[in-house]
């Protein structure tokens, strides 16, 4: 409904006008609430739970780890499992092996004495993903998941991805500083190609309950622009996928529309977020969280700029130029050294590329240069090609 | 043929003149010769219009040019004095009229012999009345006028169209006996006998008198001129005190003409819009669906359309009111006195009524602006007893949306409505309406989900007079509204919603004007509701959508009701009323119960029943009392105070700030009762300057019970079990309302201040979750301060402007207060519900409205409307939201009108 309005806006002004940044004027009480997240792996993997509190919206870290807390996951049987303090906020345990058949809780015990305490939850299978696919559309790639369900039983979904890619800096620099000299780039100091990554930061939630068959067909998970340099050469996801009970799928609707959809006058009022997990010390200390126990499933695929359409041109995120740096350039009948002004010094922000060689002399008379941004792609990323990268 | 002329009147008559008619219309003809002799014409317009009088004469006497013009006619002339009666089959015999001296001072014989034979044969019939010089005689004629009361009633109607006038008083100063005419236009007065003067008043109309002799019962039809808005200051006389003088209070009665004269930001009145220009109307945005009245929610208004209800009165989700202003005619709003008929909402009456179609003559008038046009014709099936009338309007505005950006280029929206009404008259006791209206409004966001709502209401009224005193009205009508949304962008998913409400209507209401002292209602009435809450269907051979339907609920709500009008002294009045309301809620249906003191919820279910077709579920009755008094201080100045109940038995299913299109209604089942409100009102009224400024001071408090607020994030749409997402709050509200009215001279309009606040509670923890700890919490259209002004200024007769303010507190919001990481991303959180506000609201249109020229006797008469919305430009906060961009929370403010908005309006008569 908001588009709606929207819409009617740019008709009437000009769609610039309509929608302007907003900073009301708030109390500056820190509510400081317990944020709890993470799954209780019953698959083969680890098990890892974040806490943090929230903080004021002037803030500009919006994380506040919350330490040196006991987290501990309990079977309904009373076998208690204790997850190992990583530092940061993050508690963890490997494999646990847990048994389909018991409803396991989290308990947790701050710092500042406070006991926290989530719901039983029964064990909920998640179903493996069929494929991830993707579509082309007209300004770049929209990126699905498919799955099912033969036994009807999970209905509710979610998912969340890792995007990782390798890309290229505008310009390959074959020659590098030492401090007084340059010479040749060794290729374990390349910069030219690089590796970069983006978690997903929405909640991508899907549902078959309206369906006769528990089916998600190209659920969609992630639009790249057709001028990303995501795409520039290969791009890879890792999706994740959870099953949810529908409680914890309401839990999600209603966290997702209350922090990315929400203030419209068609859209719901904000209302409060009730997790499964509350506090034992004070049953009044609002807490934020859910804590869902399941298997995740995950696929990963790759997909190469070849499988894409030729018209799409990416688009270097900086304006790149190159320009000479001479041994000796005459100025007013001085000679000036380029190289040694520019290029020696390791903390200078212009990369030499190739030689300058006036022919037919062989001799090196100075090194093309650019920009850190336009030449050095770890800026951006890594150069270190990741395990799973094929 | 001759003519006998008075032998005084041939001496004193050499008037000499010298004429030059060329088919002359009777109007024409006597102005000139009443400039030439000086003498003054006494003539019944209707008569004559079918005379063209051609006749040339130089330097004759007028008795040679009246014969001369009448020779071969039906028509007759006699001068007396400085005067000349013009009559039609029959002339008058200047004698006096017996037993006129029994009453009457000797100098009113003159004028009283005028028209002495006139009616003598018409007893029966009602005398038409159409100038105020004339006696008119009322009743069977008797030398002596016996002594006592007699009942005089009929009609006060448009001399123009013959359309019946509501709301018209009629007053007797002599005995300060006055009665308003009901929405026929209907009236009936008890009066003494004898000799009597009435004032008559209208809205918008030219007040008038009537004198009568009254010998027994009688009929009377008055005929009143269309007010020609002067440069001179407009006579106003002292009786002019309805907002005074009446019962009701906070009613707030607007004409066409008066909602014309304000800007709005397309250009085309907007009924909807200037409603809310009135004290103690709020909204929560500009362009949105519905209205709140002292503190009820939208869906607590009754919006009657001739009796109709309607359930969603705008086009394009709140920027145009489905009102066409062509076909209306006025609106009374009911914010507190809320008449023993009405019932089924909490907050208050909205009344729109249509005109009724011209009965002598076609005529028609078109409009066309930027985004709409509009096409009215109306006129007579039989002259004088049947007319038509009909009204049309479309957008087309598609265009406008080829010229935006790509993300909302592949939109279309478009909608029209249509009225169609009849209203003929069977005979002296019998008239027949029959109103119809049509809206649809089809909305597609970028060619991927559509929406679509529309109206329809069709019904049929016989209105009978049993005698003078008594009259009934019968209706019985359908109301239907449904929406549906599809969407086919993607195959497996692609889906439509339906849902409908229908009413079938049946209601019997008998209006007795029992004696000078006492005006009786009574009815009763009964409304048949089929609620369709939802279903959702495959939309395409490869959707795998599975059929889903909320079972379709059935309800009966009837009531009857008794009122009564008692004028204690001249002084006191008092109206009582009751209504006592009966709700049905009938099968096929299946129905959970739950366990008693324990939250709604699946797993305390403790049975569900199945239900037959029309079998009862459960009941729920109670009486609404309907309670106020005036007290007149003195001539200009009165008190008032009222107390009201009532009941609600359907609800607006709606998580929203704002009205959304897809909200859906339910109606009382076991598990949510209806909705019960109180309000108790003191005001304080005065008239000033001859009458022409109205003020009243207004305080109002008011309570609510069972108002259905949701749970966090309820689902409304297709939830079977909606009694799981509900809960139960109590609201209260009190607010204090000023208005001051100008309501004549060149400088008219008002301004208004209200202070008010409205608060909803849920603390029943049973619910299973306390919004703000259990505490108030202001409502969503909870805005302390409020203040409109509008006014117009004429230049003249051609040209006048208006201008119109409006500010008001910004409306509560939920705001975010701090902030976390969750999945990956930055989120908020909320603070407690409405703890904050938007920025205040403020607003100034100014329109300019240019007539063509005046002259009579041309085809076509044409206006146009120029003007600027929101002329400061000031950018009001539509609504603001947060989102989370890239892993941060930015804010964002929707500004829809965020700039002048020039439009233009170009208006045609025919």
């Amino acid at each position: 409904m908001k588009n709606i309005s929207f819409l009617i806006c740019a008709v009437l002004i000009g769609a610039m006008g309509c929608k302007v940044p907003y900073t009301p004027k708030i109390s500056a009480v820190n509510s400081n609430i317990l944020v709890v997240e993470g799954v209780i792996n019953t698959g083969n993997d680890s098990t890892v739970i974040k806490l943090s509190r929230t903080v004021t919206l002037t803030t500009t870290s919006s994380v506040k780890p919350e330490v040196n807390a006991v987290v501990t996951v309990e079977s309904s049987q009373g076998v208690v499992y204790t997850l190992n303090d990583l530092g940061n906020g993050n508690y963890s345990a490997g494999v646990l092996n847990l048994d389909n058949t018991q409803q396991y809780h989290l308990r947790i015990k701050t710092q500042d004495g406070a006991q926290y305490l989530s719901d039983f939850e029964t064990v909920k299978n998640t179903p493996p993903i069929d494929s991830i696919g993707y579509t082309i559309q007209a300004n770049g790639l929209q990126v699905y998941a498919n799955t099912h369900d033969p036994n009807n039983a999970t209905r509710y979904y979610r998912w969340d991805y890792a995007e990782t890619w390798q890309f290229h800096a505008k310009y390959e620099s074959d020659y590098v500083s030492d401090g007084t000299k340059i010479v040749a780039r060794q290729p374990a100091n390349q910069v030219y190609t690089c590796f970069s990554n983006n978690y997903s930061s929405t909640i991508v939630l899907g549902s078959s309950a309206a369906l006769k068959q528990d089916v998600i067909y190209q659920q969609p998970l992630t639009q790249v622009v057709s001028t990303s340099e995501k795409l520039e050469n290969r791009y890879s996801i890792l999706v994740k996928q959870y099953a949810l009970t529908k409680d914890e799928f309401d839990f999600w609707t209603n966290l997702k529309k209350n922090t990315e959809q929400l203030g419209g006058i068609f859209d719901p009022q904000p209302s409060n977020i009730n997790g499964n997990i509350h506090c034992t010390t004070n049953p009044k200390t609002p807490v934020i969280g859910w804590i869902a126990v399941t298997n995740v499933q995950e696929k990963r695929v790759f997909i190469d700029n070849s499988k894409l359409p030729s018209a799409w041109v990416t688009s270097y995120p900086y304006d790149c130029s190159t320009d000479s740096n001479l041994f000796c350039r005459e100025e007013q009948g001085q000679c000036l050294n380029d190289v040694l002004q520019n290029l020696i010094p390791l903390n200078s922000d212009i990369i030499p590329l190739t030689t300058i060689i006036v022919a037919p002399s062989p001799a090196v008379v100075g090194y093309t240069g650019s920009s850190v941004e336009c030449s050095d792609c770890t800026i951006r990323g890594t150069t270190v090609q990741p395990a799973f990268w094929r | 043929m001759f003519f006998l002329k008075l032998a005084s009147a041939q001496d004193g008559n050499k008037k000499i003149i010298s004429v030059n008619f060329q088919q002359a219309k009777i109007e024409q003809f006597v102005s000139e010769l009443e400039s030439k002799t000086g003498y003054h014409f006494y003539y019944n317009p209707t008569q004559f219009d079918s005379l063209k009088v051609t006749v040339q004469a130089t330097e004759k006497p007028l008795e040679t040019v009246l014969n001369m013009a009448f020779t071969n006619t039906d028509f007759h002339y006699t001068i007396t004095q400085q005067q000349v009666f013009l009559t039609k089959g029959r002339r008058v015999i200047p004698e006096l009229a017996s037993g006129l001296f029994n009453t009457q001072p000797a100098d009113a014989a003159k004028q009283t012999n005028i028209v002495a034979d006139y009616t003598d044969e018409k007893e029966k019939k009602a005398v038409e009345a159409t100038t105020e010089n004339k006696l008119y005689e009322i009743g069977i004629k008797t030398n002596n006028i016996k002594s006592g009361t007699a009942n005089l009633a009929g009609y006060v109607r448009n001399v123009k169209s013959g359309e019946g006038l509501i709301g018209a008083s009629i007053y007797n100063p002599d005995t300060k006996i006055g009665i308003a005419t009901d929405q026929f236009g209907y009236y009936s007065l008890t009066l003494p006998r004898g000799r009597q003067t009435l004032i008559i008043k209208g809205l918008g109309m030219r007040d008038t008198k009537r004198k009568i002799v009254l010998y027994s019962d009688g009929k009377l039809n008055i005929e009143m001129q269309e007010q020609v808005t002067s440069l001179k200051e407009v006579q106003i006389s002292a009786e002019k005190v309805a907002n005074v003088r009446s019962v009701e209070m906070g009613v707030n009665k607007l004409d066409i003409k008066s909602i014309k004269q304000i800007p709005t930001a397309f250009g085309e009145a907007d009924v909807l819009r200037v409603v809310l220009t009135l004290p103690g109307v709020q909204s929560v945005g500009e362009a949105t669906t519905g209205f709140n009245v002292r503190g009820g929610s939208a869906d607590q208004n009754l919006i009657l359309l001739n009796d109709a209800t309607i359930y969603n009165p705008s086009h394009f989700f709140g920027f145009f009111s489905a009102f066409n202003p062509d076909i209306v005619k006025n609106i009374e709003l009911y914010k507190s006195t809320i008449p023993e008929k009405y019932g089924g909402r909490l907050s208050s009456v909205l009344d729109v009524t249509d005109r009724e179609g011209n009965k002598k003559i076609f005529t028609g008038s078109a409009g066309i602006g930027l985004l709409t046009s509009r096409l009215n014709v109306e006129g007579p099936i039989i002259k004088d007893k049947t007319s038509f009338i009909f009204g049309a309007r479309t957008s087309y505005s598609d265009w406008l949306l080829q010229l935006l950006p790509e993300a909302y280029k592949h939109s279309s929206a478009s909608f029209y409505d249509i009225n169609f009404d009849i209203s003929h008259q069977i005979d002296d006791k019998n008239n027949i309406y029959i109103t119809t209206y049509i809206s649809n409004d089809k909305f597609r966001l970028n060619s991927d989900t559509a929406y679509g709502y529309s109206n329809k209401n069709g019904n049929i009224k016989w209105k009978h007079n049993f005698s003078n005193k008594l009259y009934s009205v019968f209706t019985v009508g359908i109301d239907d509204y449904q929406y549906s949304i599809a969407s086919t962008a993607n195959p497996v998913d692609a889906y439509k919603v339906n849902f409908s409400v229908k009413q079938t209507n049946f209601k019997a209401d008998f209006n007795y004007y029992l004696n000078t002292k006492n005006t009786l209602n009574f009815g009763l009435s009964s409304i048949y509701y089929t609620l369709n809450p939802g279903d959702d269907e495959p939309n395409g051979s490869k959707s795998l959508v599975a059929p889903d339907a909320v079972p379709v609920e059935q309800a009966l709500e009837s009531a009857l009701y008794l009122g009564d009008k008692y004028d204690v002294t001249p002084d006191l009045s008092i109206s009582a009323g009751i209504r006592y309301s009966l709700y049905n809620y009938l099968g096929p249906q299946t129905v959970d119960h739950y366990a008693p003191n324990l939250p709604k919820e699946p797993v305390n279910v403790v049975d569900s029943i199945t239900y037959k077709k029309n079998q009862v579920i459960n009941t729920y009755h109670g009486p609404e009392i309907r309670l106020s008094a005036r007290y007149n201080l003195n001539e200009d100045l009165s008190i008032k105070a009222a107390y009201n109940t009532l009941r609600q038995y359907i609800h607006l299913l709606s998580n929203t700030t704002a009205i959304s299109p897809t909200d859906t209604y339910k109606l009382s089942d076991p598990n949510i009762k209806p909705q019960f409100g109180q309000q108790v009102s003191l005001g304080i009224y005065k008239n000033a300057k001859a009458n022409t400024i109205e003020t009243s001071v207004e305080v109002y408090y008011k309570k609510i019970d069972d108002y259905l607020d949701y749970k966090s994030g309820a689902t409304l749409l297709l939830n079977q079990h909606i009694e799981q997402a509900v809960i139960n709050t109590q609201g209260k509200a009190y607010g204090v309302e000023f208005l001051i009215r100008k309501t004549a001279g060149k400088l008219n309009g008002w301004a208004s201040y209200t202070y008010s606040r409205t608060f909803l509670k849920q603390d029943d923890p049973n619910a299973g979750e306390l919004i703000n700890s259990g505490n108030f919490y202001p409502a969503n259209y909870d805005k302390p301060h409020d203040f409109n002004f509008t006014g117009n200024y004429r230049f003249s007769h051609r040209f006048s402007v208006s201008l119109d303010m409006t500010y008001s507190t910004g409306r509560p919001i939920t705001l975010p207060i701090a902030k976390y990481e969750y999945d990956g991303s930055e989120r908020v959180y909320y603070s407690d519900r409405n703890a904050y506000r938007i920025p205040d609201y403020f607003r100034t249109d100014f329109s300019m409205n240019i007539e063509g020229n005046h002259r009579v006797h041309q085809l076509t008469h044409n206006s146009w409307t120029i003007g600027v919305y929101n002329l400061t430009g000031r950018a009001n906060a539509y609504s603001t939201f947060f989102t989370e961009q890239g892993g941060a929370i930015n804010g964002y403010k929707l500004s829809i009108f965020a700039r002048p908005i020039p439009f233009v309006n170009y208006n045609i008569r025919f």
